[in-house]
């Protein structure tokens, strides 16, 4: 199966308080970035369905990384390489020069350059959260679409049986390759993606993997492309106009209530939820 | 090189990550004894992919050997193969606990570093290679009671010839990893030889006479344990002769030994300044007093200005230690000494301050930079002391015409 994953850096979530707003834009020098997790998600996510996970070393299948963004973001790129993936394109463009209609607009070019079985991405940006990407692109290629998949079941590489949380439980939906999928933070437990090529017995680690150091240094050698925007879709013009950021408000001091009598008094003239 | 590769820095984020899911977790139990090191050495090793990098730089070794004929000593798998890797390795696990890579460094860089550096072939394969792989634990025996830093002068433990192998008596101490090691290298003088005539050989724990102590209980780098190693009549064969039968007086191979310990402390030391740095900063940021944050008050931020000054000289060192390695143009002596005695004073000072700066939440037991106080001062004894390395850069300096 052929995979491909666009993925993104954000600025470190950890470290949101280092975050600052300037003349109507958030400011990025100083700032940590680190993979988004969810697109972290979809590498892991990919990387079981084109192996073995009792060797992973041997790939069956590939894995293609993408990422919109400037040069020092092949960063991101070379992690990924480094975990397994197979290959890499970086789409040589600024965070200011795209919104989620353009990438998924030049997505949908891409798809049809590099001919993917199935296209799996984080369900959202942690730092946008706009959570558009994967919806447009499936319009965009008239391919079936699953979101959220907490667990995907690949049937013989042929279609995908991909479960979703939803209150109460869980929806099932079984999509025909090709696909557009994205992945939630449960795709990553230790049976959250099963495959022909895995035996069921087979438990994975929680959470995504950590490049073994070899793999780290070999990462240079792996095909990392870059393409123009403009070699993808001709047409820039965002749909999107951020008009001005705010950080949120610094929390006040609270108060301490003493008998469950004020504190119910309290949610009813204060707070207003009763 | 001025800074460390792309790649590297991908491996030090990437390992710098695990610690934190993997290590960091566990530190207290690890330092109260409750947890074993070793599991989550071996954790640590198979997640990074360790054991395949020694198995598959041995190949190569073999394939060597076969078409050359002859294998220089030396030569080979030195820590992972990469100076500056094993570098961000200790460096980063320091910055977690330091005990966790003191025990660490000790089995793969000690006791597997002075196989690789003096042994046969066939020693390495042996010895070395599953110490590598961490499916043994190694460690590496010269102290004794009665020799610290005259270490070859005041050595009791003897080594007599018995047919085709040898016996040795004796005892070793303050030995990390000695209560649980697989395998140590323990020097020895050769009975009716020359006074001067040390002989290092690899010991099993299984052979008869061999028994260790309980860990001791220490100051700092409680993660790492610490213990005696008593050498009762212990037969060893011909073939744990470190070094074959051919094999030189030892004692050039325990002192270049020793430089690779103290070329190690320099990452350590790094690892210790760098965390407390972070530390010290934090808290001075988030603790108020009289209104306001006290990093905005000039003595805190001296004490950082401070950290931050030995830092950026620790990683000078640190980079001139590995540009050394990597053109095969190794520190003189005295060099070696003035890196070793400055980065170990400099991270206990640092530790301290970093306490210092933190007050009573620095004091407490469980706070990193307590552990970090205490840890640093070993760098102050082990691998020669403070006052050996002053004495050798003297020895140098004032020799030289």
């Amino acid at each position: 199966m052929k995979i491909l994953v666009p993925l993104k850096r954000v600025s470190d979530p950890d470290n949101a308080n280092k975050i600052k707003v300037g003349a109507g834009k958030v400011e990025t020098t100083g700032l940590e970035w680190k993979p988004n997790p969810f697109d972290e998600y979809a590498v892991e996510t990919a990387l079981r369905l084109t192996e073995n996970g009792t060797n992973a070393k041997a790939r069956l299948g590939e894995v293609t990384v993408v990422t919109f963004g400037p040069k020092e973001t092949e960063t991101t790129l070379r992690a990924a390489l480094a975990t397994g993936a197979d290959k890499a394109i970086r789409v040589d463009t600024t965070d200011d020069a795209i919104d989620g209609d353009l990438l998924a607009r030049a997505l949908k070019a891409l798809v049809e350059r590099e001919k993917p079985d199935l296209v799996l991405l984080g369900k959202q940006q942690v730092d946008g959260d706009a959570n558009q990407v994967a919806q447009l692109l499936a319009e965009y290629l008239g391919w079936p679409q699953a979101t959220f998949a907490g667990q995907i079941t690949s049937e013989a590489d042929k279609a995908l049986l991909v479960s979703r949380e939803v209150d109460g439980g869980s929806i099932k939906l079984r999509v025909t390759l090709p696909a557009v999928v994205s992945v939630d933070l449960r795709i990553v437990n230790a049976v959250g993606v099963t495959s022909m090529h895995t035996p069921p017995t087979h438990k994975y680690s929680d959470g995504v993997r950590f490049a073994a150091l070899m793999a780290i240094m070999a990462a240079k050698k792996k095909s990392l492309t870059e393409v123009k925007l403009t070699d993808l879709s001709p047409d820039t013009a965002l749909k999107i106009k951020y008009t001005g950021f705010d950080l949120p408000p610094a929390r006040k001091a609270g108060v301490k209530i003493k008998t469950v009598a004020e504190l119910v008094q309290k949610l009813k003239t204060e707070a207003k939820v009763l | 090189m001025l800074d460390f590769t792309e790649e590297q820095k991908l491996a030090q984020s990437t390992i710098r990550a695990w610690c934190a899911q993997h290590l960091e977790p566990h530190v207290l139990k690890l330092e109260s004894g409750e947890m074993s090191v070793y599991p989550v050495m071996r954790e640590l090793a198979g997640t990074f992919g360790i054991p395949d990098m020694a198995r598959a730089a041995f190949a190569k070794m073999r394939e060597r050997r076969e078409a050359a004929k002859e294998e220089r000593p030396g030569t080979g798998f030195k820590g992972l193969g990469d100076a500056s890797l094993m570098a961000i390795l200790t460096m980063e696990l320091t910055r977690c606990c330091p005990g966790f890579a003191l025990a660490f460094g000790a089995t793969l860089g000690l006791f597997g570093g002075a196989v690789m550096a003096r042994g046969t072939p066939e020693q390495k394969e042996k010895w070395a290679l599953p110490v590598f792989t961490l499916e043994k634990i190694g460690a590496w025996a010269l102290t004794e009671p009665g020799a610290g830093s005259d270490a070859f002068g005041s050595m009791k433990t003897v080594a007599r010839k018995d047919g085709d192998g040898y016996r040795i008596s004796g005892a070793k101490t303050f030995i990390t990893n000695a209560p649980f090691a697989d395998c140590f290298v323990v020097y020895a003088k050769m009975a009716g030889a020359e006074a001067s005539d040390v002989r290092a050989f690899i010991v099993e724990r299984t052979a008869k006479g061999v028994a260790t102590s309980a860990p001791f209980k220490k100051m700092g780098m409680h993660a790492s344990p610490t213990g005696e190693v008593f050498l009762d009549d212990v037969r060893v064969p011909a073939d744990q002769l470190l070094g074959g039968e051919g094999a030189k007086n030892a004692r050039d191979a325990a002192k270049s030994s020793l430089n690779q310990e103290r070329f190690g402390m320099t990452p350590m030391c790094v690892g210790i300044v760098d965390r407390c740095l972070v530390e010290a900063v934090k808290y001075a940021k988030t603790r108020e007093q009289w209104g306001r944050p006290i990093a905005s008050f000039q003595l805190v931020q001296e004490k950082i200005a401070r950290i931050y000054t030995a830092r950026s000289i620790m990683y000078t060192l640190l980079f001139r230690q590995l540009e050394a390695d990597k053109t095969g143009t190794p520190l003189t002596a005295a060099e070696a000494s003035a890196s070793k005695l400055y980065c170990a004073r400099t991270a206990t000072e640092c530790a301290m301050e970093a306490v210092q700066l933190m007050g009573g939440a620095g004091y407490m037991t469980g706070s990193v930079v307590e552990m970090l106080a205490r840890d640093a001062k070993l760098f102050q004894i082990g691998g020669g002391t403070d006052e050996i390395q002053i004495l050798r850069i003297a020895r140098e300096v004032l020799e030289s015409p």
